[in-house]
């Protein structure tokens, strides 16, 4: 046997473990999802600065009459649950389902403190008499951060889902394709809100 | 996978996104002209976007096509939105 014809061998081995190194985390459907949730979230999006320049001064009051703090507030709960969700799927890589599952809890533990400021800010906002009708601000502002709110309560019960199923020990640390989808949904809504949070509240 | 390195720069990506959003809210204060305010902002999505892209989604690991698919949409789509607001 050749030395050319035992380094190929070598070299296909190497190329096909780089190539099993570089795994899409969770499933292939969900990122096609996700990647559906982040097209319609750009056309939102892109909407709201469309209408901006052609409302400026709607839109500036508008600005002026959101609460900033409590959007930073949320802004820094949902990174930090994002943060848990992270360190969730690097206890489960080490088989520590317990562990992940004690930071899963954690992480929705920070979803709460969003959803309960958003609510309280929507609250605060009927109170003063602002609603979906009163302007095109509003009615875009209400649209977008109701529609976000709905997937951060979809991501909280599919963190439960995974959360469940990891006590359940349903998971073997060497596939959690399931837990990894459901933790990448999760960042996708923490990724929306990064881009909502300056758009909305900021600029 | 995360080993004890990937916990450190999880954690290090989680403090440097907690600072980019709190110096998003308040550097109006310093940068006065709109412009250049709004160019600022966007500039930190991306750089934010980045982070949850790479670091908690850990697309850096994954192949490339997705990672840049990922990658695409947190730079064009604050682009976009500066070019709307400065033209």
């Amino acid at each position: 046997m050749s030395s050319s014809s035992i380094i190929i061998p070598l070299s296909t081995s190497t190329i096909a473990e780089k190539i099993t190194d570089k795994k899409l985390p969770g499933d292939l459907a969900m990122w096609f999802f996700i990647l559906a949730e982040l097209t319609v979230f750009a056309i939102f999006f892109i909407g709201f600065a469309v209408s901006e320049q052609l409302n400026t001064n709607i839109f500036a009051q508008g600005k002026a009459q959101l609460h900033q703090t409590s959007g930073l507030i949320n802004t820094i709960a949902l990174i930090t649950s994002s943060f848990f969700v992270a360190l969730a799927l690097g206890a489960m890589h080490k088989a520590q389902a317990k562990n992940a599952v004690f930071l899963l809890l954690t992480a929705k533990a920070f979803a709460l403190i969003y959803i309960s400021v958003k609510i309280w800010e929507y609250l605060s906002l009927f109170e003063q008499g602002i609603t979906i009708e009163t302007n095109t601000f509003f009615t875009l502002y209400f649209l977008i951060t109701a529609f976000h709110l709905m997937h951060v309560l979809l991501g909280m019960v599919i963190l439960s889902v995974i959360a469940y199923s990891a006590w359940q020990g349903k998971y073997h640390h060497h596939n959690l394709s399931g837990f990894e989808a459901g933790a990448s949904y999760w960042h996708m809504v923490d990724l929306l809100w990064i881009i909502l949070f300056p758009l909305i509240y900021v600029i | 996978m995360l080993n004890n390195k990937s916990v450190y720069l999880v954690s290090y990506s989680w403090l440097l996104l907690i600072a980019l959003s709190i110096i998003a809210v308040y550097m109006d204060n310093v940068i006065g002209d709109r412009s250049l305010y709004i160019i600022a902002a966007l500039s930190i999505v991306v750089i934010k976007g980045q982070q949850v892209v790479d670091v908690f989604m850990e697309l850096k690991k994954a192949p490339r096509f997705w990672r840049i698919l990922l990658l695409s949409y947190i730079v064009l789509l604050p682009l976009i939105i500066t070019i709307i607001y400065l033209v």
